[in-house]
C-alpha cells in the first residue's frame, strides 16, 4: 500500500494531466475521424475552461453542474464556428482554425471581467482524480458508442472519400458538422477539466502549446478508433516524465524525436485497426492498394 | 433485391433514364456537346465510345458532380439535372467508379453496409444509443448486405480487409455496394477495364443476372467486343456527341461508328500508297 | 505630425517583417500544401547563425544577413529533405506533414534554445547600421529603411520568378497538383527543393533583420514572427506574393498605431479582429485564389 502512495506521489500529476490531455484528443479526434484537420479544441476548451472557473468562483456552482454547463457551451459554440467555417476544403479549415486559436488568446487577454485579463483567473475548486477518472470513462464511452454505431461506419466514408460518400447518400457536411458539435462537448469538459486541475487559468494556458500537442498526441495514439487518442495522451504526457527522470536536458526533444518516429514507421498511430486486419490477412496473400484517396487526414 | 415490373426480355421495357440535348462545357472545350438518348427500364445499355469521348462525364452528369450547362435529364419521369449527389442516390441511381473507389480501411463487409445507408431505417441517434429497434434493424441491414455479396460471389471474404483483395474480387464489391440502397438504375463506369477476359466475363454474367432480377444497368465500356457480349442495347459516342444507337451488332455496323474506331478508308488507302 | 509619420514608418518598417517572414511561410503552403509548424524556427536560426557570425567571426554586416538567408535557407531545405520529402512518397497529406512539423518544431526550438542559452541575445552595437537617415521632416533609423527595401525588393523579385518566369510556372503547377505537374515535364523535385530554399530564406531574412532591429535573437523570435506572418498570409490571399506583402505592411502599421493611439495592451487584438474579419467577410483574403475555400 505504502508502495502505491509513494508512486502515487511521484507520478500522480502526471496521470491526472494525462487524463486531461486525453479529452483534448478525443475532441480533436472526433473531428479528425471525419477528415477535418482542426485546431478548434483549443477554443472551445478556453470557453469551457472560464466558464467553469467563473461558475464556481461568483456562483459557487458545485462542479458536477460545472463539467455539464462547460460541455454545453463548448458544443454550442462549435456548432456558432461549424456553421460559419466549415467548408469542405481541408487546407482551409487548419488556418482557420489556427487563426481562432489565435484570436480566442487576444480576447482573452482584453475580457479582464470575463477571463481575468492578463493576470489569469484562480479556481477556487479542485477536481480529484476520481472524478476526473470517471468522466473520462463516460467520454470513452460515448466514443466507444459512436464508434459502433452507424456514425462511426459513415465517418470513415466521410474521411476516406466524400465524393463517392455522397453519391451513396450520406452527407458529409452534417456529419462533420455533428462530429465538431461532439469535439466541442468534449473539448469544454477537458478545460474545465484543465481549469479545476491547474486550480489557475489565463489565456496563456489554452493557446498554441496545446493546440500542436493535442493535435500531435491524437495522432500519435492513432486517429482511427478511439482508444487511440486516450493511449496518444498517455504516452504524450508521459514521455516528458520519464525522459526527464533520465536525461533532463532532452526532455522537449525527446517528444520530438518521438513524434518523428511514429510518424516515419506508424503514421497511422499506435492503435490501428487497419494496422491489425493487415497483419491478419498478410497470413494469405500480398496486399494490393486500393486506388482511393490516399491521405492519412 | 427489389423485383422491379418491367418483363424480363431485355429493351422492352419504358425509358427509365432519358438525356435531351445535354451540354456540358469545361472552360472552352465542349466535353458534351448536345447529346440526347435513352435507357430502357430492365436492360444492360452500352455507353461506349474511343477514349476522351465524354462517357464519363456524362454518367458524372447523371449523378450530380456536374450540372449540365442546357439540357435536361429525367428518370423515371422527373427532372434530375440540378439535384444533389444524395439525391441522386436517393432516388434510386447508383454509381461505380473507373477505378476501384472502395474506402480505404475498411473490410468488405463494411463497405458494403455503408452503401446500404439509405435503407438503414433507423436515426443514427437511436444507432448511437444502441436501443433494441436500432440493433434490431442493424442485424437486418447486415444481413442484407451478406445477401448482395453472396450474389456478387464474395460472401465468403466478408470480413477481410478489402484493399487485400484482387482487382477483379474488389470490382465486385464496389459493385455489392452499389447495390446496398436497392437501387433501380446502376451506373458501371468500365467495370472490366485492367482485367482479363475471365474476370470480365464474371462481371458480364452478373450485369445479365441483375438485369433479370429487375435491375436496368448503364455500362460505360469501350471494350466493343464485351459490348457485343453483355450489352442489349448502346449509344456510342464520340467528341461529345451521340455517333450512333441500337443493338451493338447495328451500331458496329455504322460507318462513323467504324471511322471513329478504325480511322477513314480513304486514309488507311493513302497511307499505303506512300510508304 | 512628426510622430504620426514616425510611427507610420515604424509600422510600415515592422510590417515589412511580417510580409517578408508570411511570403516564406505562404510558399510552402500554396506550392507544397503544408501547414509548416516548424517555419518560425528558420527564423530564430537564421537569427542566430547571423547573430554568431558577427560575434564569433566578427563578419561585418552584409555578411552577417548573407549567413542569416542562406542559414534560414539550408535549414528549411534540411528539414524538407527529412521531414517532408518521405511522406510525399508515402501520400501522408497535409496532417502527417503538419504532425511532423510540430516535431521539428520542438526539436529545432529545443536546440534554439541552447544555442542562445535560453537567452535573448542582441547584435553587440557597431556591427550594423545604426545612425539615423535624416528625411527631414522625421529622422529614420537605418535598420528600418534596410527592413523596408528588403520586402519591397524580395517581395517584387519572387513575384516576378513567380507569374513571369518558367521556373514560377513550374511552381505554380506544383502547387495546383504536384503529379500533374510532373506529367506535364515539371521537375518536381527541383521544384520543391527550390521552394524550401526561397521560403526558408526569405522568412531568414526577416529573422535576422528583426533580430537585430529588435534586439531579441531567441527562439520566441520566430515564434513572433510566425503568428503576425500567418496573419499576414490569411488576410493577403495565402497564395499571392504581393497581397501578403501588402497585408504584412498593413498589419505592422495597424498594430503600431493601436498601441500608440489605443493602447498597448489591445495591439495584438486589433491585428486578429482584422484576420476574423477576414476570415468571415473574405476567407480567401486580399488577392487569393478563389479556389481555395471550395471543396
Amino acid at each position: 500500500m505504502e508502495k502505491v502512495l509513494d508512486l502515487w506521489a511521484a507520478y500522480g500529476s502526471t496521470v491526472v494531466f494525462a487524463m486531461v490531455n486525453a479529452f483534448f484528443a478525443l475532441s480533436t479526434y472526433a473531428v479528425l475521424s471525419v477528415g477535418v484537420l482542426s485546431f478548434a479544441t483549443v477554443v472551445f476548451a478556453a470557453i469551457g475552461g472560464f466558464l467553469a472557473a467563473q461558475m464556481v468562483a461568483h456562483f459557487q456552482t458545485p462542479l458536477f453542474v460545472a463539467f455539464p454547463l462547460a460541455a454545453i457551451a463548448g458544443g454550442l459554440a462549435a456548432a456558432v464556428l461549424a456553421a460559419a467555417f466549415l467548408k469542405l476544403e481541408s487546407h482551409w479549415m487548419a488556418l482557420a482554425s489556427l487563426a481562432l486559436v489565435l484570436i480566442t488568446k487576444v480576447v482573452a487577454l482584453n475580457a479582464p471581467l470575463l477571463t481575468g485579463g492578463v493576470n489569469g483567473l484562480i479556481v477556487p475548486a479542485k477536481a480529484s482524480p476520481l472524478e476526473l477518472a470517471v468522466l473520462l470513462g463516460l467520454a470513452t464511452l460515448i466514443f466507444y458508442r459512436l464508434y459502433h454505431s452507424w456514425f462511426g461506419l459513415i465517418s470513415l466514408a466521410v474521411r476516406e472519400d466524400p465524393a463517392v460518400a455522397s453519391t451513396m447518400g450520406i452527407p458529409p457536411r452534417r456529419i462533420q458538422f455533428i462530429a465538431f458539435v461532439i469535439s466541442g462537448i468534449v473539448g469544454g469538459v477537458g478545460g474545465a477539466a484543465l481549469a479545476f486541475t491547474l486550480q489557475f487559468i489565463s489565456p496563456e494556458t489554452y493557446f498554441i502549446g496545446i493546440a500542436f500537442s493535442m493535435i500531435a498526441g491524437t495522432v500519435l495514439g492513432g486517429s482511427f478508433h478511439w482508444l487511440g487518442p486516450v493511449v496518444g495522451a498517455v504516452v504524450f504526457t508521459a514521455l516528458p516524465t520519464t525522459v526527464q527522470a533520465f536525461v533532463p536536458q532532452i526532455e522537449d526533444v525527446a517528444k520530438g524525436v518521438v513524434l518523428l518516429l511514429i510518424m516515419v514507421f506508424l503514421p497511422r498511430g499506435l492503435i490501428d485497426p487497419r494496422a491489425m486486419r493487415l497483419r491478419k490477412a498478410n497470413q494469405k496473400t500480398t496486399p494490393q492498394p486500393v486506388a482511393g484517396k490516399d491521405a492519412v487526414v | 433485391m427489389q423485383l422491379s415490373d418491367a418483363t424480363s426480355s431485355p429493351g422492352t421495357g419504358l425509358t427509365l433514364l432519358k438525356l435531351h440535348n445535354v451540354v456540358k462545357n469545361f472552360g472552352g472545350v465542349a466535353a458534351v456537346g448536345g447529346l440526347s438518348t435513352e435507357v430502357r427500364a430492365g436492360s444492360v445499355h452500352g455507353l461506349i465510345g474511343p477514349n476522351g469521348a465524354g462517357k464519363t462525364t456524362v454518367i458524372n452528369l447523371i449523378t450530380g458532380i456536374f450540372h449540365p450547362d442546357s439540357g435536361n435529364i429525367q428518370f423515371d419521369g422527373n427532372a434530375v439535372q440540378n439535384l444533389l449527389p444524395a439525391q441522386i442516390a436517393a432516388i434510386g441511381i447508383s454509381r461505380t467508379y473507373q477505378n476501384v473507389r472502395l474506402f480505404k480501411g475498411m473490410t468488405v463487409l463494411e463497405q458494403v453496409l455503408t452503401g446500404c445507408y439509405l435503407r438503414r431505417g433507423v436515426s443514427l441517434w437511436a444507432s448511437f444509443l444502441g436501443l433494441p429497434k436500432a440493433r434490431a434493424r442493424w442485424a437486418e441491414t447486415r444481413a442484407h448486405a451478406m445477401h448482395l455479396l453472396q450474389r456478387v460471389g464474395m460472401a465468403d471474404r466478408a470480413d477481410e480487409l478489402a484493399e487485400t483483395l484482387s482487382y477483379g474480387e474488389q470490382r465486385r464489391v464496389e459493385i455489392a455496394r452499389a447495390l446496398g440502397a436497392d437501387p433501380k438504375l446502376l451506373l458501371l463506369d468500365e467495370p472490366t477495364a485492367g482485367m482479363n477476359s475471365v474476370e470480365a466475363s464474371v462481371i458480364g454474367r452478373l450485369a445479365h443476372e441483375l438485369r433479370d432480377s429487375g435491375l436496368t444497368i448503364l455500362m460505360v465500356e469501350h471494350n466493343m467486343g464485351l459490348v457485343t457480349e453483355f450489352c442489349d442495347t448502346c449509344t456510342v459516342m464520340n467528341f461529345g456527341r451521340l455517333l450512333a444507337e441500337g443493338t451493338p451488332a447495328a451500331c458496329l455496323k455504322n460507318p462513323d461508328v467504324e471511322e471513329a474506331y478504325f480511322g477513314r478508308k480513304s486514309d488507311a488507302e493513302r497511307i499505303k500508297s506512300v510508304s | 505630425m512628426q510622430l504620426f509619420l514616425e510611427q507610420l514608418v515604424n509600422g510600415w518598417a515592422l510590417g515589412s517583417l511580417y510580409g517578408l517572414f508570411g511570403i516564406g511561410f505562404g510558399l510552402v503552403f500554396s506550392t507544397l500544401g503544408i501547414l509548416n509548424a516548424a517555419h518560425g524556427t528558420y527564423a530564430s536560426w537564421a537569427a542566430i547563425l547571423g547573430y554568431f557570425s558577427v560575434t564569433q567571426f566578427g563578419a561585418p554586416f552584409p555578411v552577417a544577413i548573407a549567413v542569416g538567408v542562406l542559414g534560414g535557407g539550408i535549414v528549411a531545405v534540411a528539414v524538407d529533405q527529412i521531414a517532408f520529402q518521405p511522406l510525399r512518397a508515402v501520400k501522408a497529406g497535409m496532417l502527417g506533414a503538419l504532425i511532423t512539423s510540430i516535431a521539428f518544431s520542438i526539436i529545432l526550438d529545443s536546440l534554439a534554445g541552447f544555442a542562445t542559452e535560453h537567452q535573448s541575445l542582441a547584435f553587440p552595437a557597431g556591427t550594423y547600421p545604426r545612425q539615423m537617415v535624416d528625411l527631414g521632416v522625421i529622422k529614420v533609423p537605418q535598420m528600418q529603411i534596410i527592413t523596408i527595401l528588403a520586402l519591397l525588393v524580395c517581395a517584387s523579385g519572387i513575384y516576378f520568378l513567380i507569374q513571369k518566369t518558367r521556373i514560377g510556372a513550374a511552381m505554380r503547377a506544383v502547387g495546383w497538383n504536384e503529379t500533374a505537374a510532373a506529367l506535364g515535364g515539371v521537375n518536381s523535385r527541383m521544384v520543391i527543393l527550390l521552394t524550401a530554399l526561397l521560403a526558408g530564406a526569405t522568412s531568414g531574412l526577416a529573422g535576422v533583420l528583426g533580430g537585430i532591429s529588435t534586439s531579441n535573437v531567441s527562439y520566441a523570435l520566430g515564434e513572433g514572427l510566425m503568428l503576425k506572418g500567418f496573419a499576414a498570409v490569411v488576410v493577403g490571399g495565402y497564395d499571392d506574393i504581393r497581397g501578403t506583402a501588402i497585408a504584412g505592411i498593413c498589419l505592422g502599421i495597424i498594430e503600431v498605431f493601436v498601441a500608440q493611439y489605443i493602447s498597448t495592451s489591445f495591439r495584438d487584438g486589433f491585428t486578429y479582429i482584422f484576420l476574423l474579419a477576414f476570415l468571415v467577410a473574405r476567407p480567401r483574403g486580399l488577392l487569393g485564389s478563389v479556389n481555395f475555400t471550395r471543396a
